[in-house]
Protein backbone atom coordinates (compact mmCIF):
# COMPACT_ATOMS: atom_id res chain seq x y z
CA UNK A 1 0.00 0.00 0.00
CA UNK A 2 1.39 3.63 -0.62
CA UNK A 3 2.08 5.87 1.76
CA UNK A 4 -0.41 8.28 0.52
CA UNK A 5 -3.40 5.22 0.80
CA UNK A 6 -2.08 4.34 4.01
CA UNK A 7 -2.41 7.77 5.86
CA UNK A 8 -6.07 8.52 4.06
CA UNK A 9 -7.59 5.17 4.32
CA UNK A 10 -8.93 5.86 7.70
CA UNK A 11 -9.91 9.41 6.89
CA UNK A 12 -11.97 8.65 4.09
CA UNK A 13 -13.72 5.86 5.46
CA UNK A 14 -14.49 7.34 8.54
CA UNK A 15 -15.61 10.42 6.62
CA UNK A 16 -17.75 8.11 4.42
CA UNK A 17 -19.12 6.38 7.35
CA UNK A 18 -20.37 9.95 8.80
CA UNK A 19 -21.86 10.81 5.41
CA UNK A 20 -23.56 7.64 4.54
CA UNK A 21 -25.21 7.81 8.68
CA UNK A 22 -26.10 11.42 8.40
CA UNK A 23 -28.11 10.56 4.91
CA UNK A 24 -29.58 7.49 6.37
CA UNK A 25 -31.81 8.44 8.95
CA UNK A 26 -32.82 11.43 6.51
CA UNK A 27 -33.34 9.30 3.46
CA UNK A 28 -34.54 5.99 5.44
CA UNK A 29 -37.90 5.64 8.03
CA UNK A 30 -37.35 4.79 11.06
CA UNK A 31 -36.44 0.83 12.21
CA UNK A 32 -33.59 -1.04 10.85
CA UNK A 33 -32.02 3.08 9.32
CA UNK A 34 -31.78 4.48 12.65
CA UNK A 35 -29.92 1.59 13.59
CA UNK A 36 -27.34 1.84 10.52
CA UNK A 37 -27.29 5.49 11.45
CA UNK A 38 -26.44 4.89 14.96
CA UNK A 39 -24.13 2.50 14.07
CA UNK A 40 -22.27 4.65 10.88
CA UNK A 41 -21.74 7.76 13.28
CA UNK A 42 -21.28 5.71 16.45
CA UNK A 43 -17.89 4.81 14.53
CA UNK A 44 -15.88 7.60 14.73
CA UNK A 45 -16.45 8.18 17.70
CA UNK A 46 -15.68 4.69 18.84
CA UNK A 47 -12.37 5.10 16.90
CA UNK A 48 -11.65 8.53 18.59
CA UNK A 49 -11.82 6.17 22.01
CA UNK A 50 -10.15 3.90 21.28
CA UNK A 51 -6.75 5.71 19.78
CA UNK A 52 -7.03 7.67 23.11
CA UNK A 53 -6.96 4.76 25.01
CA UNK A 54 -3.91 3.31 23.23
CA UNK A 55 -1.31 6.22 23.46
CA UNK A 56 1.31 5.62 25.77
CA UNK A 57 1.11 6.35 29.39
CA UNK A 58 4.01 7.88 30.46
CA UNK A 59 3.01 11.29 29.84
CA UNK A 60 0.52 13.85 31.47
CA UNK A 61 -1.29 14.06 28.78
CA UNK B 1 3.83 20.14 -1.53
CA UNK B 2 6.18 22.28 -1.12
CA UNK B 3 7.50 24.15 1.88
CA UNK B 4 6.15 27.34 1.12
CA UNK B 5 2.68 26.00 0.55
CA UNK B 6 2.44 24.55 3.71
CA UNK B 7 3.34 27.64 5.20
CA UNK B 8 0.60 29.17 3.25
CA UNK B 9 -1.50 26.88 4.06
CA UNK B 10 -1.02 27.20 7.92
CA UNK B 11 -1.09 31.17 7.70
CA UNK B 12 -4.64 30.46 6.41
CA UNK B 13 -5.45 27.69 9.22
CA UNK B 14 -3.78 30.02 11.73
CA UNK B 15 -5.79 33.31 11.07
CA UNK B 16 -9.46 31.34 9.72
CA UNK B 17 -9.94 29.58 12.78
CA UNK B 18 -8.53 32.19 15.52
CA UNK B 19 -10.78 34.63 14.29
CA UNK B 20 -14.01 32.42 14.38
CA UNK B 21 -12.43 30.52 17.18
CA UNK B 22 -14.48 32.22 19.91
CA UNK B 23 -17.64 32.32 18.35
CA UNK B 24 -17.23 28.88 17.84
CA UNK B 25 -17.14 27.86 21.22
CA UNK B 26 -20.04 29.76 21.80
CA UNK B 27 -21.57 28.41 19.06
CA UNK B 28 -20.52 24.61 20.21
CA UNK B 29 -21.62 25.45 23.77
CA UNK B 30 -24.93 27.10 23.21
CA UNK B 31 -25.55 24.38 20.78
CA UNK B 32 -25.20 21.66 23.31
CA UNK B 33 -28.12 21.98 25.08
CA UNK B 34 -30.25 23.13 22.12
CA UNK B 35 -29.71 19.69 20.81
CA UNK B 36 -31.97 18.59 23.56
CA UNK B 37 -34.40 21.21 23.34
CA UNK B 38 -37.62 18.78 23.24
CA UNK B 39 -36.66 17.00 26.16
CA UNK B 40 -35.21 20.38 28.08
CA UNK B 41 -38.32 22.02 27.09
CA UNK B 42 -42.11 22.27 29.03
CA UNK B 43 -43.65 19.13 29.73
CA UNK B 44 -46.64 19.34 27.65
CA UNK B 45 -48.97 17.05 29.98
CA UNK B 46 -51.49 16.40 27.24
CA UNK B 47 -53.98 14.80 28.13
CA UNK B 48 -55.12 11.01 27.10
CA UNK B 49 -58.06 11.31 24.84
CA UNK B 50 -59.28 8.90 21.77
CA UNK B 51 -60.21 12.22 19.53
CA UNK B 52 -58.26 12.49 16.31
CA UNK B 53 -55.32 15.43 16.13
CA UNK B 54 -57.32 18.53 14.22
CA UNK B 55 -60.83 17.81 15.24
CA UNK B 56 -61.04 20.60 17.46
CA UNK B 57 -62.27 24.23 16.39
CA UNK B 58 -59.04 26.66 15.30
CA UNK B 59 -61.86 29.19 14.92
CA UNK B 60 -63.03 29.06 18.72
CA UNK B 61 -58.59 28.77 19.74
CA UNK B 62 -58.37 31.60 18.12
CA UNK B 63 -61.24 33.67 19.58
CA UNK B 64 -60.37 32.20 22.69
CA UNK B 65 -56.47 33.83 22.86
CA UNK B 66 -58.03 36.82 21.39
CA UNK B 67 -60.10 37.38 24.65
CA UNK B 68 -57.17 36.85 26.51
CA UNK B 69 -55.69 39.44 25.27
CA UNK B 70 -57.79 42.26 24.83
CA UNK B 71 -56.21 44.72 21.71
CA UNK B 72 -54.12 42.11 20.00
CA UNK B 73 -54.09 40.38 17.02
CA UNK B 74 -53.37 36.66 15.63
CA UNK B 75 -51.00 36.96 13.12
CA UNK B 76 -49.96 33.73 12.63
CA UNK B 77 -50.75 29.65 13.95
CA UNK B 78 -47.93 27.22 14.25
CA UNK B 79 -48.74 24.06 14.95
CA UNK B 80 -46.07 20.84 16.27
CA UNK B 81 -44.60 18.21 13.92
CA UNK B 82 -44.32 15.99 16.95
CA UNK B 83 -47.29 16.83 18.99
CA UNK B 84 -51.37 17.72 18.33
CA UNK B 85 -50.92 20.67 19.61
CA UNK B 86 -51.42 24.40 17.81
CA UNK B 87 -49.48 27.35 18.92
CA UNK B 88 -51.63 30.95 18.39
CA UNK B 89 -49.41 33.72 19.10
CA UNK B 90 -50.99 37.18 19.97
CA UNK B 91 -49.41 40.75 19.10
CA UNK B 92 -49.34 44.67 18.74
CA UNK B 93 -49.98 44.27 14.97
CA UNK B 94 -49.22 41.60 11.99
CA UNK B 95 -46.43 43.03 11.46
CA UNK B 96 -45.22 42.53 15.00
CA UNK B 97 -41.35 41.30 15.76
CA UNK B 98 -41.88 37.38 16.73
CA UNK B 99 -39.74 38.08 19.62
CA UNK B 100 -42.28 39.72 21.02
CA UNK B 101 -45.20 37.61 20.68
CA UNK B 102 -47.29 35.86 23.58
CA UNK B 103 -48.36 32.11 22.34
CA UNK B 104 -51.19 30.33 23.84
CA UNK B 105 -51.43 26.68 23.37
CA UNK B 106 -54.25 24.37 22.48
CA UNK B 107 -54.96 21.04 22.46
CA UNK B 108 -55.99 20.45 18.68
CA UNK B 109 -57.68 17.44 19.87
CA UNK B 110 -60.21 18.62 22.45
CA UNK B 111 -59.66 21.92 21.78
CA UNK B 112 -58.41 22.68 25.26
CA UNK B 113 -55.84 25.14 26.17
CA UNK B 114 -52.47 23.62 27.61
CA UNK B 115 -50.66 25.95 30.60
CA UNK B 116 -47.14 25.94 29.45
CA UNK B 117 -44.67 28.60 30.33
CA UNK B 118 -43.65 31.37 26.64
CA UNK B 119 -40.73 29.80 24.42
CA UNK B 120 -39.37 33.15 24.42
CA UNK B 121 -38.38 32.91 28.18
CA UNK B 122 -35.84 31.41 29.84
CA UNK B 123 -32.31 29.06 29.37
CA UNK B 124 -33.02 27.69 26.33
CA UNK B 125 -34.92 30.57 24.76
CA UNK B 126 -31.18 32.49 25.91
CA UNK B 127 -29.01 29.53 24.52
CA UNK B 128 -30.83 30.08 20.87
CA UNK B 129 -30.64 33.52 20.60
CA UNK B 130 -27.07 33.11 21.49
CA UNK B 131 -26.52 30.53 18.74
CA UNK B 132 -28.97 32.32 16.54
CA UNK B 133 -28.07 36.05 16.53
CA UNK B 134 -26.18 37.12 19.57
CA UNK B 135 -29.48 38.91 20.34
CA UNK B 136 -28.51 41.04 17.55
CA UNK B 137 -31.37 40.16 14.97
CA UNK B 138 -30.88 39.61 11.45
CA UNK B 139 -27.12 41.44 11.31
CA UNK B 140 -26.14 39.19 14.21
CA UNK B 141 -27.46 36.23 12.37
CA UNK B 142 -25.35 37.41 9.31
CA UNK B 143 -22.53 38.17 11.00
CA UNK B 144 -22.33 34.24 12.84
CA UNK B 145 -22.73 33.24 9.30
CA UNK B 146 -19.45 35.11 8.32
CA UNK B 147 -18.07 33.45 11.26
CA UNK B 148 -18.81 29.80 10.24
CA UNK B 149 -17.67 30.44 6.72
CA UNK B 150 -14.52 31.61 8.36
CA UNK B 151 -14.87 28.21 9.96
CA UNK B 152 -15.32 26.30 6.86
CA UNK B 153 -12.22 28.17 5.31
CA UNK B 154 -10.01 26.32 8.91
CA UNK B 155 -12.03 22.90 8.67
CA UNK B 156 -10.70 22.88 4.58
CA UNK B 157 -6.99 24.27 5.05
CA UNK B 158 -6.94 21.97 8.34
CA UNK B 159 -7.74 18.57 6.06
CA UNK B 160 -5.07 19.87 3.38
CA UNK B 161 -2.13 20.32 6.45
CA UNK B 162 -2.92 17.12 7.98
CA UNK B 163 -1.10 15.47 5.09
CA UNK B 164 2.39 16.98 5.89
CA UNK B 165 1.83 17.13 9.95
CA UNK B 166 0.99 13.32 10.12
CA UNK B 167 2.89 11.81 6.66
CA UNK B 168 5.07 9.86 8.92
CA UNK B 169 2.86 8.70 11.40
CA UNK B 170 0.38 5.71 11.94
CA UNK B 171 -3.52 6.83 11.97
CA UNK B 172 -4.53 7.58 15.24
CA UNK B 173 -1.23 7.56 16.82
CA UNK B 174 -1.19 10.02 19.87
CA UNK B 175 2.56 10.82 20.68
CA UNK B 176 3.79 11.27 24.71
CA UNK B 177 6.94 10.22 24.83
CA UNK B 178 7.60 13.85 23.76
CA UNK B 179 6.71 17.74 24.83
CA UNK B 180 3.37 18.13 25.86
CA UNK B 181 3.07 20.57 22.64
CA UNK B 182 3.32 17.82 20.40
CA UNK B 183 1.21 15.14 22.49
CA UNK B 184 -1.69 18.16 21.61
CA UNK B 185 -0.90 18.25 18.21
CA UNK B 186 -1.84 14.98 17.77
CA UNK B 187 -4.84 14.70 19.64
CA UNK B 188 -5.41 17.73 17.84
CA UNK B 189 -5.23 16.32 14.57
CA UNK B 190 -6.89 12.73 15.20
CA UNK B 191 -10.51 14.43 16.43
CA UNK B 192 -9.89 16.59 13.40
CA UNK B 193 -9.63 14.50 10.92
CA UNK B 194 -12.07 12.02 12.74
CA UNK B 195 -14.74 14.61 13.21
CA UNK B 196 -14.27 16.31 9.61
CA UNK B 197 -17.37 15.38 8.06
CA UNK B 198 -19.75 15.66 10.63
CA UNK B 199 -18.23 19.08 11.54
CA UNK B 200 -17.97 20.21 7.94
CA UNK B 201 -22.13 19.19 7.47
CA UNK B 202 -22.98 20.76 11.05
CA UNK B 203 -21.17 24.15 9.86
CA UNK B 204 -21.77 24.09 6.28
CA UNK B 205 -25.36 23.60 7.12
CA UNK B 206 -25.31 26.15 10.13
CA UNK B 207 -24.15 28.59 7.33
CA UNK B 208 -27.22 27.96 5.41
CA UNK B 209 -29.46 28.61 8.13
CA UNK B 210 -27.53 32.31 9.00
CA UNK B 211 -29.27 33.14 5.08
CA UNK B 212 -32.64 32.53 6.34
CA UNK B 213 -33.75 35.92 6.31
CA UNK B 214 -32.61 36.47 2.63
CA UNK B 215 -33.96 33.69 1.76
CA UNK B 216 -37.45 34.38 3.28
CA UNK B 217 -37.46 38.11 1.37
CA UNK B 218 -36.54 36.04 -1.68
CA UNK B 219 -39.44 34.26 -1.53
CA UNK B 220 -41.75 36.67 -1.11
CA UNK B 221 -40.71 39.19 -3.48
CA UNK B 222 -41.04 36.40 -6.10
CA UNK B 223 -42.73 33.33 -5.49
CA UNK B 224 -45.73 34.79 -2.97
CA UNK B 225 -46.79 37.60 -5.40
CA UNK B 226 -46.60 35.70 -8.56
CA UNK B 227 -49.21 33.35 -6.27
CA UNK B 228 -51.19 35.93 -5.06
CA UNK B 229 -51.18 37.01 -8.97
CA UNK B 230 -52.96 33.78 -10.13
CA UNK B 231 -56.06 35.15 -9.43
CA UNK B 232 -57.69 38.68 -8.26
CA UNK B 233 -59.03 38.33 -4.63
CA UNK B 234 -62.43 38.51 -3.67
CA UNK B 235 -62.33 41.28 -1.30
CA UNK B 236 -65.84 41.85 0.24
CA UNK B 237 -65.90 44.19 2.54
CA UNK B 238 -65.92 42.70 6.30
CA UNK B 239 -66.62 38.92 5.35
CA UNK B 240 -63.31 37.12 6.51
CA UNK B 241 -63.85 33.30 5.66
CA UNK B 242 -63.44 30.83 8.34
CA UNK B 243 -60.09 29.43 9.04
CA UNK B 244 -61.48 25.92 10.09
CA UNK B 245 -63.63 25.99 6.32
CA UNK B 246 -60.03 27.32 4.67
CA UNK B 247 -58.31 24.29 6.57
CA UNK B 248 -60.46 21.72 5.69
CA UNK B 249 -60.46 23.33 1.90
CA UNK B 250 -56.38 23.53 1.90
CA UNK B 251 -56.39 19.84 3.28
CA UNK B 252 -58.76 18.65 0.05
CA UNK B 253 -56.44 20.35 -2.05
CA UNK B 254 -53.40 18.82 -1.10
CA UNK B 255 -53.88 15.54 0.04
CA UNK B 256 -51.48 13.88 2.08
CA UNK B 257 -49.67 16.54 3.47
CA UNK B 258 -50.38 18.20 6.89
CA UNK B 259 -50.48 21.75 7.74
CA UNK B 260 -47.51 23.40 9.93
CA UNK B 261 -48.11 27.14 9.78
CA UNK B 262 -50.83 29.59 8.92
CA UNK B 263 -50.10 33.16 8.55
CA UNK B 264 -52.76 35.56 8.03
CA UNK B 265 -53.73 38.18 5.70
CA UNK B 266 -51.19 41.30 6.85
CA UNK B 267 -48.46 39.23 7.88
CA UNK B 268 -44.92 39.33 5.76
CA UNK B 269 -45.64 36.07 4.73
CA UNK B 270 -49.15 36.23 3.61
CA UNK B 271 -51.02 39.34 1.34
CA UNK B 272 -53.34 41.91 2.81
CA UNK B 273 -55.80 39.95 1.04
CA UNK B 274 -54.70 36.09 1.08
CA UNK B 275 -54.00 33.49 3.97
CA UNK B 276 -51.07 31.19 3.23
CA UNK B 277 -50.62 28.22 4.50
CA UNK B 278 -47.99 26.27 4.48
CA UNK B 279 -47.66 21.82 4.23
CA UNK B 280 -45.29 19.24 4.99
CA UNK B 281 -45.37 15.85 3.70
CA UNK B 282 -44.99 12.73 6.14
CA UNK B 283 -41.26 11.29 5.41
CA UNK B 284 -38.47 12.26 7.26
CA UNK B 285 -37.43 14.78 4.41
CA UNK B 286 -40.50 15.83 3.41
CA UNK B 287 -41.64 16.70 6.81
CA UNK B 288 -39.26 19.23 6.46
CA UNK B 289 -40.16 20.95 2.82
CA UNK B 290 -42.78 23.42 3.51
CA UNK B 291 -45.23 23.83 0.34
CA UNK B 292 -47.08 27.20 0.46
CA UNK B 293 -51.30 27.05 -0.69
CA UNK B 294 -52.65 31.04 -0.94
CA UNK B 295 -56.49 31.28 -0.01
CA UNK B 296 -58.35 33.99 -0.51
CA UNK B 297 -59.06 35.84 2.81
CA UNK B 298 -63.06 36.60 2.01
CA UNK B 299 -64.03 33.36 0.27
CA UNK B 300 -61.49 31.27 1.51
CA UNK B 301 -61.20 29.63 -1.77
CA UNK B 302 -57.73 27.90 -2.23
CA UNK B 303 -56.01 29.96 -5.17
CA UNK B 304 -52.58 28.64 -5.38
CA UNK B 305 -50.77 25.88 -4.34
CA UNK B 306 -46.73 25.71 -5.37
CA UNK B 307 -43.44 23.72 -4.13
CA UNK B 308 -40.69 26.45 -2.56
CA UNK B 309 -37.99 27.06 -5.04
CA UNK B 310 -34.49 25.54 -4.57
CA UNK B 311 -33.16 28.16 -2.74
CA UNK B 312 -35.85 27.50 0.15
CA UNK B 313 -35.53 24.01 0.23
CA UNK B 314 -31.68 24.08 0.66
CA UNK B 315 -32.19 26.25 3.84
CA UNK B 316 -35.12 23.40 4.73
CA UNK B 317 -33.02 20.61 4.20
CA UNK B 318 -29.88 21.98 6.09
CA UNK B 319 -32.29 22.37 9.19
CA UNK B 320 -32.11 18.77 10.51
CA UNK B 321 -28.16 18.44 8.89
CA UNK B 322 -27.54 21.20 11.18
CA UNK B 323 -30.10 20.33 14.33
CA UNK B 324 -29.72 16.36 14.29
CA UNK B 325 -33.22 16.13 15.63
CA UNK B 326 -34.27 12.85 12.90
CA UNK B 327 -32.90 9.72 14.15
CA UNK B 328 -34.42 9.86 18.18
CA UNK B 329 -32.47 10.24 21.23
CA UNK B 330 -29.65 7.94 20.12
CA UNK B 331 -29.03 10.28 17.53
CA UNK B 332 -28.75 13.00 19.75
CA UNK B 333 -26.57 11.96 22.06
CA UNK B 334 -23.90 10.67 18.92
CA UNK B 335 -24.68 14.70 18.11
CA UNK B 336 -23.98 15.97 21.44
CA UNK B 337 -20.61 13.68 21.77
CA UNK B 338 -19.59 14.98 17.97
CA UNK B 339 -20.19 18.69 19.69
CA UNK B 340 -18.10 18.63 22.52
CA UNK B 341 -15.14 16.58 20.19
CA UNK B 342 -14.84 19.74 18.81
CA UNK B 343 -14.69 21.83 21.53
CA UNK B 344 -11.79 20.04 21.99
CA UNK B 345 -10.56 20.59 18.73
CA UNK B 346 -11.21 24.24 19.43
CA UNK B 347 -9.63 24.85 22.67
CA UNK B 348 -6.59 22.12 21.34
CA UNK B 349 -6.34 24.47 18.55
CA UNK B 350 -6.05 27.83 20.44
CA UNK B 351 -3.55 26.06 23.16
CA UNK B 352 -1.14 25.11 20.24
CA UNK B 353 -1.29 28.78 18.91
CA UNK B 354 -0.72 30.13 22.45
CA UNK B 355 2.03 27.85 23.28
CA UNK B 356 3.94 28.56 19.73
CA UNK B 357 3.05 32.37 19.58
CA UNK B 358 5.70 34.52 18.81
CA UNK B 359 6.42 36.38 22.21
CA UNK B 360 8.55 39.59 22.20
CA UNK B 361 9.98 38.60 25.36
CA UNK B 362 11.89 35.42 24.19
CA UNK B 363 13.96 37.68 21.88
CA UNK B 364 14.54 39.64 24.71
CA UNK B 365 15.11 36.97 27.17
CA UNK B 366 17.35 35.53 24.76
CA UNK B 367 19.31 38.78 24.51
CA UNK B 368 20.04 39.21 28.09
CA UNK B 369 21.53 35.52 28.31
CA UNK B 370 24.01 36.74 26.21
CA UNK B 371 25.27 39.33 27.75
Amino acid sequence: MSAFRRQWLWPVALAASTVFGLLTALIGEGGLWWLLCWVALATPLVTIALCVVRRRPSSGL
Amino acid sequence: MTRRAVRAWVWLHRWSSLICTLFALLLCLTGLPLIFKDELGPDLQLAATTAPPGRASVDSMVARALAARPGEVVPYLFYDRDHPILKVPTAASMTADPATFHYQVFDTRTGQQIAIPQPNEGFLYVMTRLHLDLFGGVPGTLFLGCMGLLLVLAIVSGVVLYGPFTRRLAFGVIRTDGSRWRSWLDLHNLLGIVTLAWFGVVSFTGVINTLAAPIELAWQANQLVEMAAQAKPAEIEGQRASTDAVLRDVRAAVPGMNVMTVAFPGTPFATPSHIAIFLTGNTPITSRILKPALADASTGQVVSVRDMPWYATALFMSQPLHFGDYGGLPLKIIWALFDVATIVVLLSGLYLWWAKRPRRGDAESAGSAAS
